[in-house]
This record gives C-alpha cells, structure tokens and sequence, in this order.
C-alpha cells in the first residue's frame, strides 16, 4: 500500500527496503563490536513489546549488544534522566521514542551533539532536523492510518449523521496525523457528517471524555479513537450506556481484535505492524554506524483490519497466533474452552 | 515606498498643536523594543547606552512595553560586582505567528512563536493545480486546527511561502491585495480571505526567499550577515541574505538561476534543463536501460521508478554512472552559481533541495566548482555547506518575514500603542475594504467552518 502522508518536515517516505541489510553489512557490523541502547515511551503495551523484539533481533543478527532498554512510563523527566544518563555510557547509537515535544528536544540533541547516533521512532520534537540532530525518523504512515479508519467507519454511518473524534491532547507526530487525515478525508468524501472533535489528555480521561461527548450529542451514530487502549476506555463508557455506535481506531491490540472479531462495537481498524518497525529501526541504526546516510523518514503502510481478516492481520502484526476469543467469535474453533 | 507613503498620508488625520504623548513615545519604544527583540540590548544599562536615552526615559518606556506585554524583566543577568542587573527580554510568547509553504505537490502549515520559533508543524500532500477556493479551503481548515491546539497568545499574523516571485517592491508592509502569483490567483482573494477569517495581516514570500530567511536564523546561516541560498530540484533558484536582510531586487524576483543557458560537452539549453531533478531522473533511467549502472537497472527491473532520489542513493552506493550524472549537474550549477560568489562575496554558501540534503556527490561537484572557479579572495573563507532544514526552513522562513514585518519601524510605530498589530489603520483599512466587498458581492467568499 502507498504511503499517503509526509514527514515531520514534509520529507517524502522512503521505503524500510531502503535500509536492507545484506550479508555483508552484517559481518562489517559483527566486526565492529557497537554498543546500542534503546529509550522507549513505555514497556507495558503490547506494541512497544513487539516493536522491541524487532529492534534486539536484528540487532542481535549483527552481533551488535543492546547495553540498556529504558521504560520511560510517558514521563518526559525520566526519559531527560535516562538519555544525559546514557550520554555517560557513551553507546554508538541510541534508539529514542520522544516521549513529548519541546520539553524533550534539548535532552534527544544533546545526545547528538555528544557524537551518539540517534534514530528516533514514531516522534520528533519540533526543532530538531534530520541529519544535523538525528539520522532517521522510523514511523507507520500515521496519515494513512486515519484514513484507512474514515474508510473503515464510512460504510456504517448514515447519511447526514453525527461522527465523534477523539483525539489526542498532547502535541504529537503520530496521533496529529492521525486526526487531521481522518477528518480530512470525511470532509472530503463524506461531507454530509457532521464532525465533533473532542481530545483527551491523559488516558485516564478518554473514558470521560467520552461520557462527556455522549451526554452532550446523544444522537451521535460513529465514533473514531486516535489509537486502541483509550478506544478500550471508550468501549467500556458505550456499553455501561447500552449505546454501542460503529466504531474505528489505530493498533490492533488485543482486546481490540476481540472487539473487532465481534464487530460490535469495532467494525475497523487501521494496524501498525510494530515487529517491522522495529526491525527497520535496527536496520538504520546499523546502515547508519556503517557510515551510510540514511532516509530522513522511512514509513511503514498501515493495514486496514476488519472482523473478515483480523486473523490473519493479528498473525502478520504480532506475529503469533489470534487469541482464542476472536477465533471463538469467527467460529474457528469448535469447543469453548 | 512612495505609493506607502501617499497611502499613509491618506489616512492620517492632519494634527495641530502639541503632538500627544502616543506620539512622542512611540519613536523611543520602537527602537527600545527592537534593541531588546534582535538581542542587541539585554539591561537597561545597555539600551540607555545604544539608544542615547536617559534613565527615566527607558524606565517610563520599559514599563509601557511590559504593560503590553512585549517585554519581560523578571530574569536575573550575571552580576559583575555588585547587584545583578535584571535582564530585559523580548516576550516572544506574546503573538503567534501561522504560517504555510505552498508547493507544488505538497501543503506545509505551522505556528511558530515571535521571535519564529516554530511550535508545532503539518506537511501533507496537495497539488497545487487544484482550483484555489479548494487550496484556500484547506489552509483555513488547517489554521483553524492548529489554532484550536495552540489557542492562548493572540495571533500576530499569517505568512505564506508560495512558489513563484511575488511581484511587490521590497516593502515591509503585509499584502493588502492578492498578488497573482500563481494562476487563478487574480481573480479569487486568498489574502483577504485569511485576513478576514483569521483578522491577522498576511505576508506572502517566495519559497525561495522564506527558505533563505529560514537557513539564515535558524538553520547554516545562524550568525552569518552574506549568504547565498540555491535550492536544486525540479526548479533551481537561488535567494540573497545581505547584511543579514534578505535582498529583494525591483521587484521580488531575485535568483532565477534556473534559467541561466549553460553548455555541456556538445549540449546546451537552461541550468534547470541541464542540471535540474527531471534532467538527473531522465539520465538515470538511459543508465539503466543502457546497463551502465547496475544498481539502477536492478531497481528498474524490480519495477521501482527511477526518480532523482534513487540516483542519488546510487551515487551514493558508488554506483560509477549514478556519480557521473550527479557530478555533471553539481559542475554546471557550481559553474553559474561561482559567477554569483565573485560578484556577491557571500561568507556561505548553503545547498538545498533534497538531492543536495541526501547526497555527497552533487555537494561536492558543486564546492569543486565553485572553488575552482572563485577569485582567491572570495573563496578564501567562503565556506559551502549542505542545508539541513528540509521543508521546515520555509516555515520557519516565513515566520521570520511575519516577524520582521510586524516589527519594523515603519509598521510597529503604528501599532505599538494599540499593543496588537491588527490595530494598525492600513490594516483597519483593509478589513473595512474586505465588508464592502462582501456586501457588494453578496459574501460569496466563506470557507467553512471546521
């Protein structure tokens, strides 16, 4: 699938192929003994688990040693600590997820300025650029997601009808994309719904904000999430409501898969594929110590998951198997147990 | 400047008698606010010194910049014997700025704050050729998103960096008019329809022109006064920062490189023809299908596209053929751009465009070039250099030349005492302009809301 949107700086996409590695490179690197340490936004998803077993296994593959994984729970102080800590370790490169936006950037630039290669995923604080404070941005097409989800949510609202957005409150790349795509795009083909945009700050209001949306346009008839843990939360308030409107979001997390196999209240949505990320992240990292200039924004094309291919779909992003409960829903299976 | 000072005179009403203390003072705190704004004064001490004023005079005007906002004393400086002086700093956080960069298949909008540090940005796809209340639509949509984000200073004004010279003689002052710039522009009003919807002036800049301002504040240019800007790609262009200004020529059009006639071996045509992103594409492709480069005709049989970037990651892999066609155009532009060096005597030189960004081989041609063909003096500290910006310093461009607009002397001497630009009477003129015009045409010129 192309990739629809642009990079933090208008960059164009380029593809993961484009970081290939081939035997070769991975003997070079083997030679070398680098050092690589890796800063993420959280470790409790699923998605940054997947997305790290990626980046340690082919990093592994070219006998590069991951020297440190940091969890940074959100927090934008812990990931400052974490990263002037490891300036300190002197790694060859640190793979970074900014966990904010300016409060962030000083920290992830004075990583580059102490000679560390950075290679940052799914966020850049404004201000930074490519090549000078950091070596590639590896994202999902993040544009694209939003407008797999106006896609998958079109069908199921009528004509005319009221469609929340819940968005993200916090200035970031991904869930911005996200939004301004998915608006966009029913703008665009479904001019005739009415949008209502409401965006949450914490994950622990994305529950009340949605109360609060529903208390205030009861006839609202579609909703959209920017990603899968708070459409959870959102769920959650629809169904203590009794009013279970067709709904759409980003990742294909596991209760989302459920939610999704049941088509109720979930009839799409738009997956990262996190394994690939992270092998490509690793990919970067090491074209990038082998002194190759890598793309400035290398993208990954979302999939657009529905209850007819969330099997396969949950396979391909997390590669294991479908959790028993969505096969139970597609009748896959014969016993209930 | 003459038809700006006819139009000044216009609407100043004629004043007898004592001038009011509003225009005594407005004189001192321009230029006591523009000390502070470009960091040439940060204490008092500093500003009486460069503004010959007296104690009480910089108080007095100090205390009315703080009470509009616009400066900031609660900092303290380093002490050098003594009390520690309070510095003076300019409120940045005061005004916000939007701004766009208008492509030719790409849309960039952002926000950035007074001194153009840019808060927050938005790239996506857009073709240009798409009828303009389309494009217009688009970028209030996205203006009012990113305002709904980023709500609390009030908005300065809007700055738009679009792709072609906007004809308009060297002025600071915002557009009061559409310039037709690009076609179809001439005859749907994009400036006053942001003006209108966001009650902000609007300045309107080249691409090249933003992009030069950019590289000069924020990006290879921090600290130079004389650069020289050449963006390479399908268009090549070049823009001029002189004693850290940008140079706008007669009439807006400087650096039109691209269509300098150059030769190579038995052929010759423009720069752009000759050196440009379609002509690299276009030898790209002969290589592979001639089976000169391998690693192109490995990606064309792969059915990928031979376009500039892959021959430029080629070049990069040392595919032999890819380096020739890259070193060839990096000859030609630095040939043309040389003659520019000796007559300008820049102290930088910045490469821009995304050939430029990602590629060592086009960089170096061009420095060899260039080099080679410089007067000994003018090369002598001249130094070359790859931009790494991307489209972010056209943005940032842009906030800049809002910036500098809103806080030039002749603007800012009419506005100051209002503390908010949009008080400024050519401004005021314009909006009563804008509801005229609607009531004659029956309002048919409304972006909806989002």
């Amino acid at each position: 699938m192309a990739i629809t949107g642009l990079g933090p700086h208008g960059e164009r996409a380029s593809a993961p192929e484009r970081v290939l590695l081939l035997p070769e490179d991975m003997a070079r690197a083997r030679a070398s003994g680098f050092r690589v340490a890796v800063v993420l936004h959280t470790m409790a998803s699923d998605w940054a688990k997947q997305q790290l077993s990626g980046i340690v296994g082919t990093l592994g593959n070219c006998g590069i040693a991951v020297i440190e994984v940091v969890d940074c729970a959100f927090t934008p102080d812990v990931q400052i600590e974490a990263l002037d800590r490891l300036i300190g370790e002197a790694p060859d490169a640190i793979i970074s997820l900014p966990v904010a936006n300016s409060k962030v950037a000083a920290a992830h630039a004075r990583v580059a300025a102490a000679g560390i290669k950075l290679v940052l995923l799914d966020n850049v604080p404004t201000g930074l650029l490519p090549g000078k404070d950091y070596f590639s941005l590896v994202s999902a097409d993040n544009f694209g997601l939003g407008k797999i989800a106006a896609e998958g949510l079109s069908p199921h609202v009528p004509r005319g009808a009221e469609v929340g957005v819940l968005g993200y409150d916090a200035d970031f790349f991904a869930t911005n994309e996200r939004e301004i795509a998915f608006v966009k795009w029913m703008q665009v083909n479904r001019p005739d719904v009415n949008l209502r945009i409401r965006r949450f700050s914490t994950l622990a209001d994305a529950g009340l904000t949605t109360h609060a949306l529903l208390a205030e346009r009861p006839d609202l008839a579609g909703l959209f999430v920017v990603w899968d843990t708070p459409a959870i939360a959102a769920i959650e308030v629809l169904r203590a409501l009794d009013r279970l409107i067709p709904m759409v979001t980003a990742d294909l997390g596991r209760d989302a898969a459920i939610a999704l196999a049941a088509h109720e209240p979930l009839v799409a949505i738009a997956a990262q594929q996190p394994f690939r990320q992270g092998e490509t992240a690793a990919s970067i990292v090491v074209s990038t110590l082998l002194g190759r200039l890598p793309p400035a924004w290398i993208a990954l094309p979302g999939l657009a998951v529905t209850s007819a291919n969330v099997v396969e779909c949950f396979q391909t992003v997390w590669r294991m198997p479908a959790p028993r409960e969505v096969l139970q829903k597609l009748s896959l299976v014969r016993t209930t147990t | 400047m003459a038809r700006m000072a006819s139009v000044e005179a216009d609407i100043r009403p004629r004043r007898k008698g004592r001038p009011s203390v509003a225009e005594t003072a407005a004189p001192s705190l321009v230029d006591i606010l523009n000390l502070v704004r470009t960091n040439r004064a940060t204490t008092r001490q500093e500003i009486e010194r460069q503004s010959e004023l007296g104690r009480a005079v910089v108080a007095d005007r100090l205390g009315t910049l703080a009470e509009l906002g616009l400066v900031d004393e609660s900092e303290l400086g380093t002490a050098t014997g003594g009390r520690a002086p309070r510095l003076v700093r300019f409120a940045a956080d005061r005004g916000r700025i939007l701004v766009a960069t208008l492509d030719q298949t790409a849309l960039g909008v952002g926000i950035a704050d007074l001194a153009g540090s840019l808060l927050m940005e938005h790239h996506e796809a857009s073709e240009l050729t798409q009828p303009v209340p389309a494009l217009a639509e688009r970028l209030v949509t996205l203006f009012r998103w990113i305002l709904e984000r980023q709500a609390n200073p009030p908005l300065y004004g809007i700055s738009i960096s679009v792709p072609g010279a906007v004809p308009d003689g060297g002025e600071v002052f915002f557009q009061r008019t559409t310039p037709a710039v690009l076609p179809g522009w001439d005859s749907f009003p994009l400036v006053e329809t942001l003006a209108a919807a966001f009650d902000a002036p609007v300045w309107l800049r080249s691409s090249v022109e933003t992009m030069t301002m950019g590289e000069l504040h924020a990006g290879a240019g921090e600290g130079n006064r004389t650069m020289l800007f050449v963006k390479v790609g399908k268009r090549i262009g070049a823009g001029l920062a002189s004693n850290g200004e940008l140079f706008r020529g007669a009439q807006g059009a400087v650096g039109l490189i691209g269509s300098v006639p150059v030769t190579a071996g038995e052929r010759s045509g423009t720069l752009e023809a000759m050196a440009g992103s379609d002509h690299i594409a276009q030898e790209g492709r002969l290589a592979a299908e001639r089976g000169l480069s391998a690693v192109l005709a490995d990606h064309l049989r792969r059915g990928g596209p031979v376009t500039a970037l892959e021959v430029a990651q080629a070049a990069q892999m040392g595919d032999a053929a890819a380096i020739d066609i890259l070193s060839q155009s990096g000859r030609l532009i630095g040939q043309v751009v040389a003659t520019l060096a000796n007559m300008l005597n820049p102290e930088l030189i910045v490469l821009s465009g995304s050939i430029a960004q990602t590629n060592d081989i086009l960089l170096a041609s061009t420095r060899e070039a260039i080099y080679g063909a410089c007067h000994p003096l003018v090369s002598r500290d001249l130094q070359i250099v790859r931009s790494q910006m991307g489209s972010s310093s056209g943005l940032v461009g842009a906030a800049i030349v809002a910036a500098e607009g809103l806080f030039a002397p002749s603007l800012l001497r009419d506005w100051i005492m209002a503390g908010r630009p949009q008080a400024h009477p050519l401004f005021q003129q314009l909006k009563a302009q804008i509801v005229d015009r609607r009531t004659f045409e029956g309002n048919a010129v409304r972006p909806p809301d989002m």
